[in-house]
């Protein structure tokens, strides 16, 4: 075995070890940290109180507002 | 716009308007909202989120202007390269513009250029935004920026010249990977370094997405270069290389980005959470296991062992779960709101390109089986395929991106709603013509190769009606890409209207009714 070869299977067995070590070091940690005890928050985490749940962020330019209200998801729509 | 409103609603309101309005009314549903956030959390929001916005606008804007220029100059070389193939006297008398040439020089410049380029302005965006956190040393991704500009000219030009690398994918010639290496070395180390000094808690699906690319596309580009030039393998572990390289780029480089962006953009658009967040994250985690096998589905036929090509195709079949959970996600997200698409030019693309994927992850995975490659490996069909991938999906959402935030980070809107309608429908006409095209094309003529009474002749000539109707997609594409760039342009050089909420835009308070059925 040359050590282009050596090289070579360490590249290999190296980038095995550092993905699939990397990806369980990550996903450990987001276990540990709660990233995946509620994801009713994380889905809402985007939004914020001036751009909050029902309210529609973009337009083609000259657009009014009111174009970017819509009912918020839960809440009672129908009569 | 200012169309005569209708008798319901209030007054001075657009016809949109009073078509929701009225449409609610029949239902019997009153327009009703919850409860407003107060004002001074409104505006505290907005100042948050309008500082992380300048913090980033000179590097994010710095490579997305980057990336329009390589779009265009991708979009020439395109429509030389095809135009050649059914007029092939076309420019004859230049080697630098031979076909071989020209071709590997628009992959990179699309490639390398337009979409890496767009794909970092993303990556960095949206890690500030979601991360809540500002970017530090932006001059440093100043740098970033040359060097992958340095890199991508050298690159297209040293391939027009005669350089280039018998390599798909990494065909540019040898003097310019270092820079794309140290480029996306410091991009990756920024994106990383907002990640870490985020203010929110929460990870939300994006930035796994964001973090895998950024984790993954360095890796893969290394050790591709390694094996494949520095240190080369022998025989046929370097096609291996090359083909797990070229596929994994697509879907460990591109896809997450874009799917990040999807998620990101979607439930922010139409102001709805993502409709199963649970089933986002199975996507990203299936995705991160399952892609990296496919790649050797390229190579069905070819004297690889018979156990890694099959490896692939189970590989493509597993990823049926990640691309069927963002399609359900996605379109669930979207139920009852899919008007918005009228009134969206970001949502517009977005979902177009969101639709793109579940296609052609489907059409991927079945290209894998055996039998179906038997057919359309080596043939236009997998031009189609690369296609309806890197533009109909990626390229979509990343102008969808580029419509939400170009005009947040400028300051401005767009500053004319015809050229961006230009774009989209030039956009969507011209892909989806050119994907018919060449798969029709593309399996007749896989079927009449593997018919060895057929002679190559006939079938050059059954292609050319096709390879036609592609050059005239591709004009249409390049027509839109020069609307795009011209309102980028314009954007830029601030003759669109400012906004009149500052470059938030949506701090004005929103008119709250309630429409009592008639």
């Amino acid at each position: 075995m040359t050590a282009v070869d050596i090289a070579l299977f360490a590249t290999v067995i190296g980038s095995i070890v550092l993905f699939g070590g990397a990806a369980a070091l990550a996903l450990g940690w987001a276990f540990r940290d709660g990233q995946f005890d509620n994801f009713d928050r994380g889905a809402k985490s985007i939004f914020s109180p001036d751009e909050p749940i029902g309210e529609a962020t973009d337009a083609f330019p000259g657009m009014p507002p009111r174009l970017r209200k819509t009912p918020r998801p839960g809440e009672p729509t129908a009569v | 716009m200012n169309l005569p409103p209708f008798s319901v609603g209030p007054a001075g309101a657009t016809r949109e308007t009073n078509i929701e309005i009225q449409t609610l009314a029949a239902l019997h549903m009153p327009v009703t909202t919850a409860p407003e956030p107060p004002q001074y959390d409104r505006v505290k929001s907005a100042a948050e989120r309008a500082a992380i916005d300048a913090s980033c606008r000179g590097p994010v804007l710095f490579f997305a202007s980057s990336a329009v220029f390589w779009l265009l100059t991708g979009s020439m070389l395109a429509l030389l390269a095809s135009v050649k193939l059914h007029i092939p006297y076309f420019f004859t008398g230049s080697a630098e513009l031979t076909f071989g040439r020209v071709r590997m020089a628009h992959l990179q410049a699309v490639g390398i250029g337009w979409a890496s380029l767009a794909s970092v302005s993303a990556c960095l965006w949206l890690m500030c935004r979601l991360s809540r956190a500002e970017l530090i040393y932006p001059k440093m991704l100043y740098l970033a920026g040359v060097l992958w500009n340095i890199g991508v000219f050298l690159a297209v030009v040293g391939i027009i010249l005669g350089d280039g690398q018998s390599v798909e994918w990494l065909d540019a010639p040898p003097y310019a990977p270092p820079f794309f290496v140290a480029a996306l070395g410091i991009v990756s180390a920024w994106t990383v370094a907002v990640f870490r000094r985020r203010r929110e808690p929460h990870v939300y699906v994006t930035q796994w997405y964001l973090l895998g690319a950024v984790f993954w596309f360095p890796w893969l580009y290394l050790v591709a270069q390694f094996m494949i030039f520095w240190s080369p393998a022998v025989g046929v572990v370097q096609p291996i290389v090359n083909w797990w390289f070229g596929h994994n780029v697509l879907g460990l480089w591109f896809t997450p980005v874009a799917l990040g962006s999807a998620y990101y953009l979607i439930p922010k658009i139409i102001g709805r959470p993502i409709h199963s967040y649970y089933l986002s994250i199975i996507g990203f985690w299936s995705l991160a296991l399952f892609y990296s096998w496919a790649g050797m589905h390229h190579l069905i036929g070819g004297p690889i062992p018979a156990w890694l090509a099959t490896a692939s195709t189970v590989g493509s079949m597993m990823m049926f779960i990640p691309v069927l959970a963002v399609a359900i996600n996605h379109h669930m997200t979207l139920l009852g709101h899919f008007h918005r698409l009228r009134y969206s030019p970001a949502l517009r693309f977005t979902v177009f390109g969101a639709i793109s994927y579940t296609l052609v992850s489907f059409q991927g995975s079945l290209m894998a089986l055996k039998d179906v490659s038997a057919t359309t490996h080596f043939t236009h069909y997998i031009v189609a395929h690369a296609h309806l991938g890197a533009y109909a999906f990626v390229s979509m959402i990343m102008f969808g991106l580029f419509y939400y935030m170009v005009p947040r980070l400028t300051g401005r809107e767009w500053p004319n709603r015809t050229l961006i309608r230009i774009h989209f429908w030039c956009a969507a006409v011209g892909i989806t013509t050119y994907f018919v095209a060449l798969s029709i094309g593309g399996w007749w003529q896989g079927r009449m190769m593997n018919n060895p009474d057929i002679p190559f002749a006939k079938i050059v000539a059954y292609l050319l009606p096709h390879w036609l109707t592609r050059s005239l997609a591709g004009l249409l594409l390049t027509t839109g890409h020069v609307a795009f760039a011209i309102s980028f342009v314009m954007n830029l050089a601030g003759w669109g209207k400012q906004r009149s909420g500052g470059p938030t835009f949506f701090v004005e308070s929103v008119e709250q009714k309630t429409y009592p059925p008639p």
